[in-house]
């Protein structure tokens, strides 16, 4: 096969979602001034396919950060960490972090995905071994095959299979890092990291969470599933983004128990790319307040999320998981899914359509996520897009479907 | 030690029930230019496998697995 026959395989796929006969791989999205409203195509609509599960995006504490920093700092730092491009803002987010999370220390990066791709090919090397949830993140695949070690799966959420594999290793669970994410970002569900926890130290490995979605949005202060499980001690390393719930990017990676800092000069994803831009940082530093005081913010996005969840269920949608801020409607095939993206669009409502290969099992669905930003107004207009979608392509009234525990 | 032949069969049996249509397909079979497999579904095939003879196949080494006979071969040396 040549180079070029490559670009024309990508051509092939984008004709097929072309084929699909709508515009959601990419859609423009002009947003001013609101976390939960933009126009696409001139359309007025509510976002509701982000990560903005706090809405802080438009947070005007965030806002004057970021513009005082970037009238004080400039508006980049033109160098990457290891040489000019740590100022005192990327130092404090670190000491902030670290505090904030319990850790003995934790680094910041550029993005999430470079947090993962960092942080797991500098821990687990030649000779080394990676256990990874089948349905792990692009970046978690990408910081494994990166790393040299040698890979394996186990079955998504499942901590018998992780069991069974992990005994085939024998001694070489001493060498191994098992890496499982929170909350899942296209089906919604959450690990069962409790028995993941069980199940990694009896074997004597090592465990790497990625709390990128439940940052933020779970625990009493914000810090995640793991602190909802009163369980943060027992993990090894986590990482963690800063796009999602902190309104901003730029991601991070942490250990309670052991000082990950010297593995700055490792980490070759930290050491040869540009640092965050000041405003960046200073939005995110801010953003990290508000998450540690954010209660009332998270009491108000699981609100939406009950809402939206039991009314998706009542209209007869197949849903990916009990309620949490993603929540997915299966569907029946990539087509179906393009026509439901397509009569939400119209009634004002946008969510992402994710066909194959971008969702696990070969799943096509319709992920709507939710935000504390969202307003009970907002709430119902997104259920009425769906009843007109469930209207529409349902060829019989759908029974309510059954309700996640 | 399972045998070479043991290994084939078996994955002809899991891709008769997934990719061929009840057919029993030849071991030269590229199992995504000519099954059609999708690379979730070749790690799915595996871990099939691996459950079936209790072994540790390493993804890294999916890039040399072309055909029936070569992801046959991986799994028999790792019996």
């Amino acid at each position: 096969m040549s180079l070029l026959q490559k670009l024309d395989a990508a051509r092939d796929f984008q004709d097929q979602l072309g084929q699909l006969g709508v515009n959601a791989i990419g859609a423009t999205i002009d947003v001013t001034g609101s976390a939960t409203e933009g126009r696409i195509e001139g359309k007025r609509v509510i976002l509701a396919g982000t990560n903005n599960y706090l809405g802080l995006t438009f947070d005007p504490a965030c806002i004057e950060a970021a513009a005082q920093a970037v009238r004080t700092h400039g508006t980049g730092t033109t160098g990457s960490r290891l040489a000019n491009g740590t100022y005192t803002g990327h130092a404090a987010l670190e000491r902030e972090l670290s505090a904030f999370l319990g850790t003995q220390s934790a680094i910041a990066f550029t993005t999430g995905y470079v947090a993962n791709v960092g942080a797991i090919s500098t821990l687990a090397g030649s000779g080394d071994v990676i256990m990874l949830d089948a349905d792990s993140h692009a970046s978690i695949y990408e910081g494994a095959k990166l790393s040299g070690a040698e890979i394996y799966r186990f079955r998504h959420n499942d901590p018998a299979d992780l069991d069974k594999r992990l005994r085939r290793l024998g001694d070489r669970c001493a060498r191994t890092l098992v890496i499982v994410e929170s909350l899942y970002s296209m089906l919604g569900d959450v690990a069962p990291l409790n028995q993941f926890c069980e199940v990694v130290k009896r074997h004597g490995a090592f465990l790497l969470l990625d709390d990128a979605h439940s940052f933020g949005i779970m625990g009493e202060t914000g810090r995640g599933l793991a602190e909802t499980l009163g369980i943060e001690d027992e993990i090894d390393f986590v990482t963690g983004t800063f796009s999602k719930s902190l309104g901003s990017v730029g991601g991070f990676f942490a250990s309670r128990k052991y000082d990950v800092a010297p593995l700055r000069s490792q980490i070759r994803a930290y050491m040869f790319t540009a640092s965050s831009t000041p405003s960046v940082i200073a939005s995110t530093r801010a953003a990290l307040k508000r998450v540690a005081q954010g209660q009332a913010l998270r009491s108000q996005l699981w609100k939406n999320c009950q809402r939206v969840h039991e009314g998706l269920t009542s209209l007869g949608f197949e849903l990916g998981a009990a309620p949490s801020p993603v929540i997915a409607s299966l569907m029946d095939s990539p087509e179906q899914a393009a026509a439901a993206w397509q009569v939400l669009l119209d009634a004002g409502v946008y969510v992402n359509l994710v066909v194959p290969p971008g969702a696990p099992k070969n799943l096509s669905l319709l992920r709507c996520s939710l935000s504390a930003a969202h307003t009970d107004g907002q709430v119902e207009q997104i259920i009425e897009g769906y009843a007109a979608v469930a209207q529409r392509l349902f060829a019989q009234p759908r029974a309510a479907a059954t309700a996640y525990a | 030690m399972i045998s070479y032949d043991e290994c084939v069969s078996e994955i002809q049996t899991l891709l008769a029930q997934s990719h061929a249509g009840g057919s029993i397909v030849p071991p030269e079979s590229d199992l995504i230019d000519e099954l059609g497999l999708a690379s979730l579904d070749v790690m799915e095939l595996i871990e099939a496998l691996e459950d079936r003879f209790d072994v540790a196949f390493p993804i890294n080494e999916l890039g040399d697995v072309r055909t029936i006979a070569d992801l046959a071969q991986r799994i028999q040396n790792l019996t």
